[in-house]
């Protein structure tokens, strides 16, 4: 099959597809780390749209006002399926997968618990919770950054977030890891993301029925808050209800651990920065900003096409599948000055990260803080540190959403 | 000078109200507080609303210039 993609790069008129160029990429194999952010620059600089004929087929746009036009235009481009490797995925999650009208009902009941006035709330506990972490951690004088932190935090944050025992975390994370292996796309590890899939729901099930068994109110539970929740007057169903906690638990334990790897990965590599941000801790918020934009996680985001159509110059079929470079347009140098530059004092940040439209990610204001408590927790406890010598660092296919697989760190304990 | 927020265009991303926190604020579900309304803005927040419109991911954000 690869032979095919040289072909088409070698004889051009043959190897077009709708005027763009036709590609054969597989964005779910695990790389060195950056290499798919120079993946999505150079196929952003080349073209603005490609047609990837890997699987059953998709067209890839990679600048930033394409991939904005897909998302501020969900009638035509649907969030039915999220995935252009899979046009018919096997789960449907609320709101996530929802269209406009209902959409914007789901997100309704959602969007308080996780305001920013929910987060504030709980930021006390988020910052002792961190603290707490980073404490054990300072003495060793070196860790496995991910493991040690980026995915402990972020899971124990979410779990009390939304009332599950952070004792069950480790059966949360082992189901998070079971479906990313297979979300980018990877044939072979299908069956493992069904059977995480599965777990969740499992889970959420029994504590479903056990509040219907107990119904005293319990603090910060999201499942008896869901339970109590109405769309348009009449009560959640369980299948929705079960929807909607499946995204979430997956959604909010992944991202957060992708971010930070690459946010102290960063802040390993640049001392000057390190220094910058101790000094100046109110420019915390935007170094955490600038690298949700620099380090996009999120290397693409697809959508179904719901009529014929030309789009940015491309004719689309109904039905076909398309994929915004989330992780191109955020450093597109049309849109960015210096885009391709981390700049810790950027005025005036904007970025997809978070997606953009009506679909914006709901965890955002969640996501933003435990970053900028895990950044000003760390470097208060640690503020010299760097790479520790390693093989060169790994990233988890980028089909969906990118992450450090380790990364190790180093410092003098006790300085 | 005033500043008005397209209502059908804001999606909750909450840049405004952080770069601009003398100015705006949210409401219980993460939207600036102004949805589909507009405000008059003083004098040394000028800059503040500039920052807050052109922070907006979805150009959500208007200044209007008032006459003299």
């Amino acid at each position: 099959m690869s032979e095919m993609a040289q072909t088409a790069d070698q004889r051009p008129e043959e190897g077009r597809r709708g005027g763009c160029p036709v590609v054969h990429l597989d964005f779910s194999t695990a790389k060195e780390a950056g290499c798919y952010w120079a993946q999505a620059e150079e196929l952003r600089e080349e073209a603005p749209a490609y047609y990837n004929d890997f699987g059953s087929g998709y067209w890839i746009f990679t600048r930033h006002d394409a991939v904005r036009d897909i998302y501020k235009t969900p009638e035509l481009f649907s969030s039915e399926s999220i995935t252009p490797w899979e046009p018919e995925p096997a789960y449907r999650f609320i709101p996530t997968q929802v269209d406009p009208p209902d959409h914007v009902k789901y997100r309704k009941i959602l969007n308080p618990w996780f305001s920013p006035k929910a987060v504030e709330e709980a930021e006390p506990r988020m910052r002792e919770l961190c603290r707490g972490l980073v404490a054990e951690i300072a003495p060793r004088g070196e860790c496995e950054f991910i493991g040690d932190l980026a995915l402990l935090y972020p899971t124990a944050v979410f779990l009390s977030f939304v009332g599950v025992p952070v004792s069950e975390a480790d059966r949360f994370v082992a189901f998070v890891d079971d479906f990313f292996a297979g979300f980018s796309g990877d044939p072979e590890k299908l069956p493992g993301m069904a059977a995480a899939l599965q777990g969740i729901r499992d889970y959420w099930e029994v504590a479903l029925a056990e509040r219907r068994e107990d119904p005293s109110p319990r603090e910060g539970d999201l499942a008896g808050y869901l339970m109590q929740a109405t769309f348009e007057d009449r009560p959640l169903t369980d299948t929705e209800i079960l929807d909607m906690l499946q995204v979430l638990v997956l959604a909010g334990l992944d991202t957060t651990r992708g971010q930070l790897g690459y946010m102290f990965r960063h802040l390993a590599d640049h001392p000057e920065h390190r220094q910058r941000l101790i000094a100046e801790p109110e420019l915390i918020p935007n170094a955490v900003e600038e690298a949700l934009r620099y380090y996009t996680i999120i290397f693409g985001d697809g959508r179904k096409v719901t009529r014929d159509t030309e789009f940015h110059g491309v004719p689309l079929k109904q039905g076909e599948m398309v994929y915004g470079l989330v992780a191109g347009a955020n450093r597109d140098p049309r849109h960015y000055e210096r885009a391709g530059e981390y700049l810790i004092d950027r005025e005036r940040i904007h970025h997809m990260g978070f997606a953009n439209g009506p679909h914006r990610c709901l965890g955002a204001h969640l996501a933003r803080k435990e970053m900028q408590v895990v950044v000003s927790e760390w470097l208060a406890q640690i503020p010299d540190f760097e790479a520790a010598p390693s093989d060169p660092l790994v990233e988890r296919g980028g089909g969906a959403m990118l992450s450090l697989a380790e990364l190790p760190l180093r410092w003098e304990a006790g300085a | 000078m005033r500043l008005r927020v397209d209502g059908d265009v804001c999606t909750g991303h909450g840049r405004c109200y952080t770069v601009a926190p003398d100015l705006l604020t949210y409401d219980d579900e993460g939207f600036v507080s102004i949805r589909d309304e507009s405000i008059a803005v003083a004098a040394d927040q000028i800059k503040a609303a500039e920052d807050a419109a052109a922070s907006c991911p979805e150009e959500a954000i208007t200044l209007i210039e008032e006459e003299e």
